[in-house]
């Protein structure tokens, strides 16, 4: 038997083996459906965007029911170091959440009666706060912290504000971990949003709303430099431990559930982020693709990108829902499988997810409101054709 | 320039011919003696002149560590060896000399005739001289006529022929507003060094003050010597404080790591008031200096390419912009826009260091 065809039996039988519960739990009752809406915005001037936002939220059932008097906490994406542009392009155009879209978010959470509102992300190798980490990519934390009065960052890549971490479990047991210790703020919210960019994803395929979970894990345990036994002090490097599982998590934390499942980074992460989203439930996820970039996650992905401007945010309370949406405006089919775009290398995590019973990802059963997919579309999947489809991502820089 | 041993031959002497090479360290010993008489004859002046300090520097770049992989801080952030801070020190203790930098080659250094600019511009932006030192090969395959030496050796005088028609730069005050106030001698000469070391790889724009120094400009200021200061520089830190200065300072916490000082100095300062900002760069370096009318903003890239695409922001409110390079004394077509309290600047494809030129 040659090395390939021994590599994709071993693959097959640990993607069907691990499978197997969730996909009997998927039969027994359909995955949760429920509204997505999608908005064009050509722009992020807070004259079409706030009541662009406004208006999504309010086909999803008005804001003041999911936020009134709650603690909300905001997982933004900054993948990638601050100081890295596609080109001479500002950062927010191309790979991280616009500023814009986080204070308009938060203002509107704020009319609507959020107690507060945290914005929270886990920079890359570092414990300094984040408002530091953003002035360097050019941004004022001001534009966010003035959207409303009780609004707040925290760096959630290390222990944080608090004495420890919070140990979140896996409700249905887990394809890969069966819990994570994270820092607190993840447990103290009532409500999480994810903001997500829309991109694709060198490893993942795509990166939407449930993708921008994975960096809800703090290096401290789960990078490059995590402890041993314990956390690290301060988070170095990136998460190689879920990627390539060259080694565990720090002992402190609990390890994957089957030590001799695949290293390959196309198997594991899927799993690692449906586990996290199961972990930590997504009540809101927006996906924000008014300017972004096609090729990938951020400019470090070796392949030819492009600043692109689709114009559309897409906004859920389901997020394997919502990023189901996500695809197709993006031109993909959210039926697609390992082999097929843009998951030609990797599993499916909105399959995986729908396996698990997070959502259903079926577009049939989705409750579409605002403008129609079809008037929203930015051909992602067309120039991801032309450039030759996915290649495999370059090791090193990788959240 | 360092004239190396094996240079018996004074017809060598013809390479410097039309260079701004003016001065040869020449080595004792009868075996020169023919160098050092034509030498003379030329001109050029032998022996190190009065008004100059020479400083042991560091060959500078990214730290390579065995197998060449590039060396990291406990950020990741490429280890850059730079004489900056060194020269800026010595400019402030003996502010009527000239700083020359003695850092030869290390044995086991890759170099490349880009290694020669790194190292001319490293000491030159700060306004201080690199002491042109070959390394070995180098200096063998040019007394041999080596076609293949011609490349470095270009290289190093065209670099040095830039610094020497712009040597009224080096009078430009610094642009700073970290301040590291210290004798920098005796037991505090290692942590103050140290420290001007650190925040310049972290990226700050700091400057060495000595009792008595001024703080004009100066937000945050740090004094980490071991003594409590004296009663008249107690006052004027007093004043600075009061001001709305920002501190720190050895009487609140221990000066056990340098590392950690700069680090803490940076964040509570804040990058708010960066004064440099720089994407798609790799490991930089950068020093800032003004005479009121014009400010150059000298940026130092450390790779051994220099950067594709780089942007670089400069703090201060600027109408005009245009840069140089060794290749290109003039770039005119610069992009750049005025943004959140500086100018962002696009720099093209450029070596490893870039006058930025700034009205």
């Amino acid at each position: 038997m040659s090395h390939c065809s021994s590599r994709r039996h071993f693959l097959l039988s640990s993607s069907a083996f691990a499978l197997a519960p969730t996909l009997a739990r998927a039969a027994a009752a359909p995955a949760p459906a429920g509204p997505v809406s999608v908005a064009r915005c050509n722009t992020y001037d807070s004259a079409e965007l706030v009541p662009t936002l406004q208006k999504m939220f309010d086909q999803l059932g008005g804001l003041g029911k999911l936020v009134k008097n709650k603690t909300v906490a905001m997982k933004i994406n900054l993948t990638g170091a601050p100081t890295y542009r596609l080109g001479y392009l500002p950062l927010e155009d191309t790979h991280y959440t616009h500023p814009h879209v986080i204070a308009a978010t938060a203002h509107l959470m704020s009319q609507a009666g959020a107690r507060r509102i945290r914005i929270l992300e886990s920079p890359w190798a570092t414990a300094d706060p984040v408002e530091e980490y953003i002035l360097r990519a050019n941004w004022d934390p001001r534009d966010i912290l003035s959207a409303g009065p009780h609004v707040e960052f925290e760096n959630t890549n290390y222990l944080g504000q608090a004495k420890k971490y919070s140990r979140m479990a896996v409700p249905f047991g887990g394809y890969m971990f069966p819990a994570f210790d994270l820092n607190h703020s993840y447990e103290d919210c009532d409500v999480f949003v994810s903001i997500a960019k829309m991109k694709e994803h060198a490893t993942a395929g795509v990166t939407l709303s449930m993708k921008n979970c994975f960096g809800i894990t703090p290096c401290t345990i789960y990078g490059t430099g995590a402890g041993k036994d314990e956390p690290s002090l301060v988070p170095k490097g990136g998460r190689g431990i879920i990627h390539q599982g060259d080694r565990q998590p720090s002992l402190s934390a609990p390890s994957e559930k089957d030590p001799k499942a695949p290293r390959l980074d196309t198997w594991r992460v899927p799993r690692t982020v449906v586990d996290l989203v199961a972990a930590r439930p997504i009540h809101l996820a927006i996906v924000e693709g008014i300017k972004t970039m096609t090729g990938g996650e951020g400019p470090w992905v070796n392949v030819e990108q492009l600043g692109v401007a689709p114009g559309v945010i897409v906004a859920g309370l389901n997020p394997v829902n919502t990023d189901a949406v996500a695809m197709s405006v993006m031109g993909f089919d959210p039926m697609a499988t390992r082999g097929t775009p843009p998951f030609e290398r990797c599993d499916s995590i909105v399959q995986l997810a729908e396996e698990a019973g997070l959502g259903t990802r079926d577009l049939g059963r989705i409750d579409l409101r605002g403008d129609t997919i079809a008037a929203a579309r930015f051909d992602f999947a067309g120039i991801r054709k032309k450039r030759g489809g996915a290649r495999p991502p370059q090791i090193g820089i990788r959240g | 320039m360092r004239w190396p041993e094996a240079w018996r031959d004074p017809a060598l002497l013809d390479l410097l011919k039309g260079s701004a090479i003016d001065t040869l360290l020449i080595g004792p010993g009868e075996a020169l003696g023919a160098v050092r008489e034509r030498a003379r004859k030329q001109g050029l002046q032998i022996d190190t002149p009065p008004g100059v300090s020479i400083a042991k520097g560091e060959w500078p770049g990214v730290k390579m560590a065995r197998g060449r992989d590039a060396g990291a801080g406990p950020t990741g952030v490429p280890w850059v060896n730079s004489n900056g801070w060194a020269i800026r020190l010595a400019m402030v203790q003996k502010p009527d000399h000239t700083v020359w930098i003695d850092a030869p080659p290390a044995a086991d250094s890759f170099i490349t005739p880009d290694s020669y600019l790194i190292a001319i511009a490293d000491s030159a932006a700060y306004g201080g001289r690199w002491i042109l030192s070959l390394d070995a090969p180098l200096a063998q395959s040019l007394a041999e006529g080596k076609p293949d030496a011609q490349r470095p050796w270009k290289r190093i005088v065209e670099t040095a022929a830039f610094f020497a028609a712009r040597k009224d730069w080096s009078d430009y005050p610094p642009v700073a507003n970290m301040g590291v106030l210290s004798d920098f001698a005796g037991p505090n000469e290692f942590f103050g060094q140290e420290l001007l070391n650190l925040l310049a790889r972290a990226g700050a724009q700091a400057r060495a003050i000595l009792p008595g120094g001024s703080f004009d400009g100066i937000r945050l200021l740090i004094y980490p010597d071991a003594a409590p200061a004296s009663a008249a520089l107690r006052a004027q830190i007093d004043k600075f404080t009061k001001s709305g200065g920002l501190l720190m300072t050895s009487e609140k916490r221990p000066t056990d790591d340098p590392y950690i000082w700069a680090n803490d100095a940076v964040v509570q300062l804040s990058h708010r008031n960066d004064l440099v900002r720089f994407w798609n760069s790799g490991a930089t370096g950068s020093y800032v200096s003004t005479n009121g009318k014009q400010t150059i903003a000298h940026l130092l890239f450390y790779s051994m390419r220099g950067p594709d695409s780089a942007s670089v922001w400069v703090a201060g409110n600027y109408r005009s912009a245009q840069a140089a390079t060794i290749e290109h004394p003039t770039i005119e077509k610069l992009g750049f826009e005025n943004k959140k309290g500086g100018m962002e600047v696009h720099l093209p494809q450029v070596s490893q260091y870039v006058a930025l030129q700034l009205t």
